[in-house]
């Protein structure tokens, strides 16, 4: 039967041998097994390495957006040990500078935990941190991801369209901002008098939504004629009344007489209260269509109103006041900050799981015991135990630094304690805090703090972050044609601390005094020049406070500084009058071109409406007496007959009393 | 790739001889468990081994393995639902957490709804397939091989020169 023997008919081989009988087991694969487990030892110790540090430098570079660099990299499988060796990180912003460098990461992790197929380790040692230190030579940037392209998603089109149309948002608003102190500048140069008035009035809003009403009553009075022209008309009530003065009122000669009669009454009655409901709802209509003129009309105001603020923005009328001072002038500062956290929170909502962000979905009593993840394929289980190991454990962190004379180099102690994939089965939340600081950067008292607590069921997040202080060198608030304000020189402290709950809850407070300022004043009006001077000059010490609250990724930026209040104060004086002077222009000259037309059109709605008024008036009237009369007559007839009845009836009865009398002999 | 093709020309060749019924049997059998188990998981592990060191015949062990890959990623759903039923007993919850705290135990990945259902199904039919297998090759020598070695096709080519010389060949190296 065997297909590769030669069968009966093939000649035999006398070379033919008798093969041994095999056992179960493969003794011969015992060498080419040393020989694969060979293979895997020499690969672990020759290419592991090399291998994990280029794993290490190209998903660096996809999850950070610049070229990650790794000098050394060292594992022990034995050991189990892990040691990388100058970690680079490139500032996206300026790639030939890193934004972070670590000297050495090392740390051993737990035999008896990887054998349960967890990672566990007892203590990472992190040193030499640098910052903002100069590469060798510039780092690689990841271009921006393009934008995903979805059948529901606006079309690349529309997305550029809003991206222009936010650029251009963001541009104005900025321009916006410089232009409080521009404003002010423009504003005295022109002596108060602001821009020609004339030709101003010639587009304003109100003017046309006066002649918008205009026409709208001159279209319902002639809709109200022709209701008018369709209610019935004086010789038609003429008619139903001559009607009704034929009908018979007295001197019935039987009930049917009176019947015939009263239905004749009833008819007519019924005519005219169909003619009073035609008015009735004629009048109605007029009625809802007044109302919408007035409603209209009581709208001007407003109108007005708006106006008057559009005509003031032309004026380029400042606004002297502390919160838009403030906001002119802190804006620029903290866009960098801003930028920075928003750049940051892109990363992070790009890596948390999505179920992260919400805790109603893990429930209000997390079960350390059994918990489920739901997975791509199937659903994981942990079937984890009081003081059993969560997947995935880091204990400590601890990070040291000596600037050592370095540069770029500082002085930093900090601990990160309990980094895990499991704070409800350990029962302890994830912190880190460091101190420090950067002496050669003139950046000192670092302190950070940050609590990282998902035991519970909303997770929360308590940061705090100071700098004792830092040197602030040549840094402009504002730079517009008319003025230029900023610090030359200065030294700061800064603070900020808040709260994020539920991943999406965010609450934070800011403070930043900022000292032994050297200013920067400069203004094309000298009389601008002499009120910044003199209002800087008695400042010391600026402070800027910034709070806000939100729901990410909106959330709201309010701030405050001592320098608002004072530049109020300063060009208060100086300009406030000038200013309610050239509002109270406007708002006369407003008034002026628009009181007339007001007026004209407030004539000409109630003209409108008593003139229709008065015409369903009198219809009503004449209708309503028509029917009062024939109600009366039909009244008197049913009356009349009733007397005739009894009267007849009476003289029947007389009649039958006397017979009965003579009968009877009285 | 080699090494694989070698050894699914080995099975073949085996698959038409009339011997090693139980290697190509087990060889066979073993593949559910391959296809049934995750790649990286200590079970999947654990079968190579085997198949290496036991004298399976290894063609039909990862010719099958590939084979009922597919029927495991068809059979999912229902993996998943057995999976989920055991793992959710709550009278086995009490062993799952010991099993999951044990060394070793939980490089299986038992703890996924998918890996201990199409586990379960794997050790169940094993055994089954075994004997199925073994009848199934006895059937394809009986009734296909010695036909078609009766016919003249065959009978003509193996009087070729050809086919002595690959005959003696493999007799002297096969």
């Amino acid at each position: 039967m065997d297909l590769t023997k030669p069968n009966s008919a093939a000649p035999a081989s006398p070379t033919a041998k008798k093969k041994k009988s095999q056992g179960p087991i493969r003794f011969e694969a015992v060498v080419p097994f040393g020989i694969v487990v060979a293979l895997i030892i020499v690969y672990f110790t020759l290419f592991f390495d090399r291998h994990l540090k280029n794993s290490f430098e190209w998903l660096g570079y996809l999850a950070m957006g610049s070229e990650v660099n790794v000098a050394q990299l060292h594992t022990s499988f034995l050991n189990g040990t892990f040691r990388m060796q100058g970690l680079e990180i490139t500032n996206a912003e300026k790639p030939t500078h890193d934004s972070l460098k670590i000297g050495d990461i090392r740390f051993g992790f737990l035999w008896d935990a990887l054998l349960r197929a967890k990672f566990v380790v007892e203590e990472i040692a992190v040193e030499q941190i640098e910052i903002d230190t100069p590469r060798k030579s510039p780092g690689k940037v990841k271009p921006p991801d393009p934008p995903p392209v979805k059948s529901t998603q606006p079309s690349q089109l529309e997305i550029e369209a809003t991206k222009l149309k936010n650029q251009a948002l963001k541009k104005t608003e900025r321009e916006l901002q410089g232009n409080v102190f521009g404003d002010l500048a423009r504003f005295l140069n022109s002596g108060g008098q602001g821009p020609s008035l004339e030709g101003l009035t010639q587009n304003l809003a109100s003017q046309k939504k006066l002649k918008e009403i205009e026409g709208s009553i001159q279209e319902k009075q002639k809709k109200w004629q022709d209701l008018v022209s369709k209610l019935p008309q004086a010789p038609e009530i003429q008619a139903l009344g001559n009607q009704l003065s034929q009908i018979k009122t007295s001197g019935f000669n039987s009930p049917q007489d009176l019947q015939s009669s009263v239905q004749q009454f009833e008819s007519l009655i019924k005519k005219s209260e169909e003619k009073i409901n035609l008015v009735k709802s004629t009048s109605g209509q007029m009625q809802t269509d007044a109302q919408g003129i007035d409603a209209e009309f009581k709208n001007i105001d407003q109108i007005i109103k708006k106006d008057i603020a559009d005509l003031e923005s032309k004026f380029s009328l400042p606004k002297i006041d502390a919160k838009s001072i403030t906001k002119s002038l802190f804006m620029p500062y903290l866009d960098p900050y801003l930028s920075k956290i928003n750049h940051y929170k892109a990363l992070l909502d790009k890596y948390i799981p999505p179920n992260a962000k919400t805790s109603k979905e893990k429930g209000s009593n997390p079960d350390e015991e059994f918990k489920p993840h739901p997975r791509a394929k199937g659903i994981t289980y942990e079937f984890s135990r009081p003081n059993s190991y969560p997947i995935f454990w880091i204990k400590k962190i601890s990070i040291t630094s000596q600037s050592k004379g370095q540069p770029q180099t500082g002085d930093l102690a900090g601990l990160i304690t309990n980094i895990t994939s499991n704070q409800a089965l350990i029962k302890k939340p994830t912190e880190a805090q460091f101190t420090g600081g950067f002496p050669n950067l003139n950046l000192e008292g670092l302190f950070g703090k940050i609590v990282i607590d998902n035991t519970a069921s909303d997770s929360l997040v308590d940061f705090q972050f100071k700098v004792g202080s830092y040197l602030l060198n040549s840094k402009e608030l504002v730079n517009s044609p008319d003025v230029k304000l900023g610090f030359q020189k200065a030294k700061g402290d800064f603070s900020i601390r808040g709260n994020l709950k539920s991943l999406s809850q965010i609450n934070y407070s800011l403070v930043n005094n900022i000292k032994n300022i050297d200013y920067i004043v400069e203004s094309s009006n000298s009389t601008v020049k002499d009120i910044l001077v003199g209002v800087f000059h008695g400042i010391p010490v600026v402070l800027l406070e910034a709070y806000g609250e939100g729901t990410l990724p909106d959330f709201n930026l309010n701030i405050t500084s001592n320098l608002g209040p004072e530049i109020q104060k300063g060009f208060e004086k100086q300009l406030q009058k000038r200013i309610n002077e050239a509002k109270e222009r406007i708002q006369k000259l407003v008034r002026d071109s628009i009181g007339k037309e007001r007026a004209k059109v407030e004539a000409e709605i109630n003209s409108a409406k008593t003139q229709a008024e008065a015409e369903i008036k009198k219809v009503q009237d004449q209708l309503q007496a028509q029917k009062s009369q024939g109600e009366d007559k039909i009244n008197q007839a049913k009356k009349d007959a009733e007397n005739q009845a009894k009267k007849a009836l009476g003289e029947d009865a007389q009649k039958k009393i006397d017979d009965l009398k003579k009968k009877l002999g009285f | 790739m080699t090494l694989l093709l070698k050894q699914l020309f080995a099975f073949l060749k085996l698959l038409n001889s009339d011997q090693g019924t139980n290697q190509i049997a087990a060889g066979l059998a073993f593949g559910i468990i391959l296809g049934f188990s995750p790649f990286l998981s200590l079970q999947t592990f654990i079968a190579l081994i085997l198949i290496f060191f036991f004298r399976v015949q290894m063609g039909a062990a990862f010719l099958s393995g590939f084979f009922f890959k597919f029927i495991a990623y068809i059979t999912d759903p229902l993996s998943d639902r057995i999976g989920r039923l055991v793992l959710e007993n709550e009278n086995l919850r009490g062993l799952f957490i010991s099993l999951n705290n044990m060394p070793l135990v939980p490089m299986t990945r038992f703890n996924n709804s998918i890996v201990m259902g199409s586990g379960i199904i794997g050790l169940a039919l094993v055994m089954p397939l075994f004997f199925l297998f073994k009848v199934l090759v006895f059937q394809y020598r009986q009734q296909f091989v010695s036909r078609f070695q009766s016919t003249k096709f065959w009978k003509l080519f193996t009087a070729t020169s050809f086919y002595k010389w690959y005959a003696k060949y493999n007799e002297l190296y096969g």
